[in-house]
């Protein structure tokens, strides 16, 4: 898009309609819900790593995720849809990539938000026994799943109002807990977790999977690049800073906590007790504390799902309108024009989910919440290494003006951390299950992920050849039925003359 | 009284759009406000006074001479904001503004003029603002358009006026399809989709970047 000029009346009022950093920046951190991640996530890193390098485990995937974000965003000013990752993949590596890209996508988003309904049964469940109140972990799991559902059938608009209150208070608690973690430190402060040697062996592929996981959400600014005041800037500054924001957070509080049990002691720590965190604030500052702890960390839960639905529904619709995957997943609700369709498919995905495990009698931590979470991470990181992969090839044939750092040097280095992690990820997949080397469910969840990009990748083939229309609208989301219509007629997009 | 002749594409859109009644609901504000542009330019474009042309990849807005200046107010404001701006602007940018241009109220206040709507002020109990509302001069006026459309589809005797076709269009990517098609007999979307696959081209253009943006604000969530 041109500068706006002065004398334009239309571009003056266009611009002062568009989003700032800020607006970007809000978008993408009520994405993230840091109470979660910390408690849900890194005492039980410290536990399933039996290592203190958590820290460093986030200073390297926050510094893969900068990386990727170069590349990431200066591909986003080039291209339609770019909230979508596999919109990134079909247009640099092909439609065929793409669409196998996106079946992989779909799957690990949905997975991951299902997961979620697991440790929210627990946690509620934890929470409302100490105040005599004792059901079995599936009933608030489906409660909290009818109010994600009903939440996400409206307005999205509403959501990140919800999810904005919620994440300001989250992230004022973590901090007053870290404060106070560093103000009784155990042994002093210790810098101990920030040497390279506290995350190796085999501890380091599930730490490093764990950690990406609690990063998902920084890539949504790209959702927003059309409405962004400087579409060059704003974006890649959003995004960056998101990922920044949040290293900071988790970097922070994962030290603090282990300052305030001690380098010796943390890992045997976050073993006997899951709830390590409240724990410590709960001898430091009180059980009022600890309990207002407790609390925020089920609405923060509950934010997780209702952020991850509000994602997954968007691929889901996305895709629907491409008409790559049914075409009903398109439909909008009349009054909001919210993803209704998309959003309904996806509660019912969780209710199925929640409602089997509980007949199965399957544990909601265990089976549901570190099962599916983590297999859901490896499907992400994939995810992001192919992106990584489709920037520069999308660059290679094209520089289209960006500087060599932003087309050529940082998505190499992208490519070979992320590949890394990945690596690190699959070949450590036990540890993070916590099952034995060489049995069949480590090796279970990448054959998954093989097959499902597989039968995309087929599925995208059987479009090319019997719906040719659809295949070019492949990666366009929104604008596919205005590049399908230009397939139809056989004339390239805007090359169609005067009218 | 009204200084346009009427029924008008416009008007029928926004009985379409941002009337409620027991059939139907109106659509999201800002989706009321994209149909509303989309209607306006296609108007124009139909009467002459605009045209839509690919330039570069891009579907322009253009003013036109050959239809003459429009003899409506709403029509001439926009006719004359094409005209005064330095550089053509493209339909997805035309649409965004004429939806934070509050279409809307200027539609429904010209719609005052032609009798067709009734113009309301409600003083709110808690807060004492004064809220205006636009209700419907004759409520099966309002629902004329939509049956209009729902005959054609239910009898499939003759062909539709072009620019019933496109209002048709434009009810379907606003998102009310369910209520264009509920009940309708076997054949009816075939019937409708032979119509709007021989739209004009620049009818074609502003209905598939209206369409475009009503998928943009569900994804982003931009009310």
């Amino acid at each position: 898009m041109s500068a706006p000029s002065p004398a334009s009346a239309v571009q003056s009022a266009l611009a002062r309609d568009k989003l700032g950093t800020l607006s970007l920046l809000h978008f993408s951190l009520t994405a993230a819900t840091p109470l979660t991640v910390i408690a849900g996530g890194v005492v039980v890193m410290f536990a399933v790593a039996g290592q203190i390098g958590i820290p460093i485990g986030y200073v390297i995937i926050a510094a893969s995720l900068l990386l990727f974000s170069v590349g990431y965003t200066a591909m986003a000013r080039h291209i339609a849809n770019a909230g979508a990752m596999y919109a990134f993949v079909a247009r640099g590596l092909g439609r065929v990539p793409g669409v196998a890209a996106a079946w992989v996508a779909a799957t690990s988003y949905c997975a991951l938000q299902v997961s979620l309904y697991g440790y929210l049964g627990y946690v509620a469940q934890s929470l409302f026994a100490s105040i005599g109140l004792d059901l079995p972990w599936w009933a608030f799991a489906l409660v909290a799943w009818l109010l994600v559902g009903l939440l996400g059938t409206r307005a999205v608009d509403i959501n990140a109002k919800v999810l904005a209150v919620l994440l300001t208070v989250e992230v004022a608690v973590v901090l007053v807990f870290s404060a106070s973690n560093f103000a009784n430190a155990a042994d002093g402060v210790s810098f101990g977790a920030f040497s390279p040697t506290a995350l190796s062996g085999e501890a380091a592929g599930a730490v490093l999977a764990l950690a990406v996981i609690g990063f998902i959400g920084f890539e949504s600014p790209t959702v927003y690049g059309e409405e962004a005041r400087d579409r060059k800037r704003t974006v890649a500054r959003a995004t960056i800073a998101t990922v920044l924001i949040l290293a900071f957070i988790y970097i922070v509080s994962s030290w603090s906590i282990i300052t305030a049990a001690g380098d010796d002691n943390v890992v045997a720590a976050a073993t006997a007790d899951f709830d390590l965190m409240f724990s410590l604030a709960g001898d430091q500052l009180g059980s009022t504390w600890e309990t207002i702890g407790r609390i925020l960390l089920l609405t923060s839960v509950t934010a997780a799902a209702l952020s991850f639905h509000n994602t997954t529904a968007r691929y889901l619709f996305a895709l629907g309108r491409e008409q790559v995957v049914f075409s009903w997943l398109g439909r909008t609700s009349v009054r909001t024009c919210a993803p209704v369709a998309a959003s309904v498919t996806q509660t019912v995905a969780g209710g199925l989910v929640i409602v089997l495990w509980a007949v199965l009698g399957l544990d909601p931590v265990v089976h549901l919440f570190y099962y599916l979470g983590t297999a859901s991470g490896i499907g992400l990181i994939a995810l992001i290494l192919t992106c990584a992969i489709a920037v520069l090839v999308y660059f290679a044939r094209d520089r289209r003006e960006e500087s060599l750092w932003a087309s050529r040097i940082a998505p190499v280095l992208a490519i070979l951390a992320m590949g890394g992690v990945l690596y690190l990820s699959v070949i450590h997949f036990h540890t993070l299950l916590g099952v034995e080397k060489g049995s069949l469910l480590p090796k279970l969840v990448p054959i998954v992920f093989a097959v499902l990009a597989l039968l995309g990748a087929l599925w995208a083939l059987f479009l090319k050849r019997a719906r040719p229309d659809v295949y070019a609208g492949i990666g366009h989301g929104a604008k596919a039925p205005l590049v399908q219509a230009a397939e139809r007629a056989a004339v390239p997009v805007g090359a169609a003359g005067d009218r | 009284m009204p200084d346009a002749p009427t029924p008008r594409l416009v008007y029928d859109a926004f009985l379409i759009t941002a009337y409620h009644d027991f059939y139907k609901p109106a659509v999201a504000p800002r989706v009321i406000g994209l149909g509303l542009g989309a209607a306006l330019l296609a108007e124009l474009v139909f009467s002459g006074q605009l045209a839509v042309r690919s330039h570069a990849g891009r579907d322009l807005v253009i003013a036109e001479s050959r239809g003459g200046p429009p003899r409506d107010s709403l029509g001439l404001w926009l006719t004359e904001l094409v005209q005064s701006e330095p550089e053509h602007l493209a339909v997805p940018e035309w649409l965004e503004y004429l939806a934070i241009a509050d279409t809307q109220t200027k539609t429904a206040d010209h719609m005052v003029v032609a009798g067709l709507m009734v113009r309301g002020e409600q003083r709110s109990r808690w807060l004492g603002k004064v809220q205006v509302t636009y209700d419907a001069a004759d409520a099966l006026i309002a629902q004329a358009p939509l049956a209009r459309l729902r005959r054609y589809l239910s009898s499939m005797d003759r062909r539709m006026p072009l620019l019933d076709a496109f209002l048709l269009a434009l009810t379907e990517s606003v998102g009310l399809s369910k209520s264009l098609y509920s009940q309708m007999p076997a054949g009816a979307r075939e019937y409708a989709e032979g119509h709007l696959r021989v739209l004009p081209a620049p009818l074609q253009a502003i209905r598939g970047h209206l369409t475009a943006a009503v998928a943009d604000t569900a994804i982003t969530g931009n009310l």
